[in-house]
């Protein structure tokens, strides 16, 4: 009973404490995840609305792709991203791995169809209303796709949230280009695991903790603003 | 025809219950090992010899130092095979154990770029060339989990009274020996490893540095004392030790590695 | 004005419409009736160029100045004045011309009311709203009364009717009931799974329907 106590003052003491370890690796996995996020949704939406907006021949073929892409397992694409960065590989002399920069790399590969493919469903849904009002009102095709996308910025929102909760959340892709390097490219999820493996359990949790806490504050804030679209 | 059945029933109960006796009560061992240990091979190698001779079943699991002892307090094994003496020493105070036996020892290497740019090969002690590292500044990879092989490391830091945590140039990876060889291949850096992991693994890194007096490594094994778990297989970790220290494994481990890559890997520590 | 010639609307293989042949003059008010189902939609689709017929050619003499309401027409989350300014451009006029539609459809108070707010009638209004917000040479509305009260029914058919009286505008639209048709258009076009049934003056097709198809749809409406 007293073993449990110290270890519940210990996790206590590292999540409001000074630990500096512990802040800087929260440091980290924040500006990797923000990065990813961003760029992904940069790319994805665009290609989103207009892969929900516009007929195209190819397009069962482009949605079969971005099925496959959007199931890509994480480590197969870290092992991709690995193999370009690697000394030996293709892109080897950027000297990109192991660095942070490598993380976001994998993290865009994985969330961009993703983001593509939950754009595309939102806009899909609205799209053929609002672009058969717009042209009947005289509105050209670049009028039309914009008001589209500020018709669906509401998801748009909950779309980038869904695509940072996800990247804060890779382990696997994120430590085979990242190396779990400590003071560098440490994340939550990878320090996690290090911890439970060398038996550091406290360490551990603490980190748990605080991943729960920010995975659980994004998700319902993703709900807060699904539910008032659906009202809106 | 009833009658038969019974009887056919009983006898293959009693023909069960008496082939139960003359096994194993509990044929399973559970070795909690080092990744440096199995990354080395020497287990696979060693394995299944020991099944046949004995007919137990040996469950390994490998974990970073720190966590394989973890396992002895934690009852999740019955025998470990570690090599951080100093860990083990604690092991055995806090009475999860009752004695070490130490049965061989291998070497530390430093491996590093062909250039060796710190001008580590030549070096007298791993304490000299660690400070000719630290001195130039070269990338070195440290496997920062709290290994038996990184806590030797730090034991000659420390030696130097030279603290490298945070340095520009210490790459702490927290991973098995293994992942650490990656790593420094991609980097070329200065890496600090057993030989038999070396040897193992895909490099093009390069040997520099072998054999100096403060890069002996020593393994010991531990039975987990009976006292604490009920479920705790004290015999079969006995008969783990007893086969490991015989003369026949005694020539196994010695053989190991010399066909592969023609060198001795492991060396017996001569009998008490 | 504008015409189509052997249009052909096929839908997995079904034929959903099939006209060899229909013009519509300038400045003249036309009602489509018919079953739900008969290709009023399709052919209004067709005539504003946001579906492409199978086949066929739709020949049009003022592409730029057509407006079309379609049946639901979409109310965007902004403003209702904004839902209209956005169908005019951007000159001092613009308040202006939007507030006076949208006070002719009866939605004066309306005009700070979020459009993803109202109801399907107001929406609606505002629609043509829209429509009538600035000149156009060509109007054409699908159901534009099928969600409103008679206050907003009759408020829509005034403003069309003004509207078409000062511009001249080739009026075509959709409609479920003769009497709007009698009240709004003066020609009718009577349409039965996608094929033109009857065509001609509202008052003498209405009133004599030469098909059976087109006698039966009017039994319905006999008060």
């Amino acid at each position: 009973m007293a073993k449990t106590m110290d270890v519940i003052r210990e996790i206590f003491g590292l999540l409001f404490g000074q630990d500096p370890e512990l802040r800087q690796i929260i440091g980290v996995t924040l500006r990797m995840s923000t990065l990813s996020a961003l760029v992904s949704a940069l790319v994805g939406i665009p290609l989103g609305v207009i892969l929900g907006s516009t007929e195209f021949k190819a397009k069962r073929f482009v949605n079969r792709i971005l099925h496959t892409l959007m199931g890509l397992p994480p480590v197969v694409a870290g092992l991709i991203v690995f193999l370009f960065l690697s000394r030996s590989g293709p892109l080897g002399t950027l000297k990109l791995l192991f660095t942070v920069t490598a993380m976001v790399i994998a993290q865009i590969v994985l969330i961009t169809p993703i983001m593509t493919g939950l754009t595309a469903n939102i806009v899909s849904v609205k799209a053929p209303l609002i672009h058969e009002t717009a042209a009947g009102i005289g509105l050209r095709p670049f009028q039309r796709m914009l008001y589209i996308i500020y018709e669906c910025r509401v998801q748009f929102v909950s779309t980038l949230l869904t695509g940072f909760g996800r990247a804060i959340a890779e382990v696997g892709a994120v430590q085979m280009v990242g190396g779990n390097v400590q003071f560098k490219t440490r994340v939550m999820t990878t320090a996690i695991m290090m911890q439970t493996n060398m038996g550091h359990f406290e360490f551990a949790i603490a980190l748990g903790i605080v991943l729960l806490v920010i995975a659980f504050l994004i998700n319902s804030l993703v709900s807060r603003i699904q539910e008032s679209a659906g009202l809106a | 025809m009833k009658k038969l059945c019974v009887v056919l029933i009983m006898g293959v109960l009693i023909l069960s219950l008496t082939a139960c006796a003359t096994k194993i009560e509990n044929p399973v061992i559970r070795l909690s090992t080092t990744t440096s240990v199995n990354d080395s091979g020497l287990m696979a190698y060693l394995q299944p010899v020991f099944e046949k001779d004995t007919g137990y079943t040996l469950e390994i699991t490998s974990a970073g130092t720190g966590a394989a002892i973890e396992k002895g307090r934690t009852g999740d094994a019955d025998v470990l095979l570690v090599h951080a003496k100093a860990s083990e020493e604690e092991f055995i105070n806090e009475g999860f154990g009752e004695v070490r036996v130490p049965f061989m020892y291998n070497f530390f290497v430093i491996v590093g770029p062909e250039g060796d740019p710190a001008g580590v090969n030549g070096s007298a002690t791993a304490a000299e060339a660690f400070k000719k590292i630290a001195e130039a500044g070269a990338t070195f990879i440290s496997r920062g989990d709290d290994s038996g092989t990184h806590k030797a490391e730090l034991k000659i830091w420390k030696s130097l009274e030279l603290d490298p945590t945070g340095q520009p140039w210490y790459v702490s990876v927290g991973d098995s020996m293994g992942k650490t060889l990656t790593v420094g291949n991609e980097m070329q850096g200065y890496v600090f490893t057993d030989k038999a992991t070396f040897l193992a693994h895909e490099n093009t890194l390069s040997l520099l540095l072998e054999e100096t007096d403060d890069m002996k490594n020593t393994y010991s094994m531990i039975a987990i004392t009976s006292q604490r778990y009920a479920d705790t297989n004290y015999a079969g970790a006995q008969a783990f030790i007893e086969w490991m220290t015989s003369e026949k494994a005694a020539d196994l481990i010695a053989k190991y590695g010399i066909e592969e890559y023609g060198e001795q890997l492991f060396f017996i520590l001569a009998a008490k | 004005m504008i015409s189509v010639r052997d249009v052909l609307v096929q839908v997995g293989g079904r034929v959903i419409l099939d006209i060899p042949l229909l013009k519509f003059e300038e400045g003249r008010r036309y009602g489509l009736i018919g079953e739900n189902g008969s290709g009023k939609t399709t052919l209004l689709r067709v005539l504003a160029g946001t579906l492409l017929p199978t086949q066929g050619q739709v020949t049009r003499q003022n592409p730029n100045s057509l407006g079309y309401m379609p049946q639901a027409p979409y109310a965007f989350s902004f403003s209702v004045l904004r839902n209209v300014e956005m169908a005019l451009e951007n000159t001092p006029e613009r308040r202006d011309n939007a507030v006076r539609a949208l006070e002719a459809v009866g939605m004066r108070n309306f005009l700070a009311a979020r459009g993803n707010k109202l109801s399907g009638g107001e929406a609606q209004r505002m629609a043509v709203a829209r429509m009538i917000a600035k000149p156009r040479k060509l109007l054409l509305l699908d159901e534009p009364t099928s969600s409103t009260d008679i206050r907003g029914t009759d408020a829509i058919e005034n403003t069309l009717l003004e509207y078409a009286k000062e511009t001249r505008c080739t009026l075509i639209f959709s409609t479920h009931s003769p009497a709007q048709v009698l009240r709004l258009a003066e020609e009718v076009i009577f349409l039965d799974q996608g094929r033109i049934l009857e065509k001609g003056s509202a008052r003498d097709v209405l009133g004599n329907p030469q098909t059976e198809s087109a006698r039966l749809f009017l039994q319905h409406w006999r008060i």
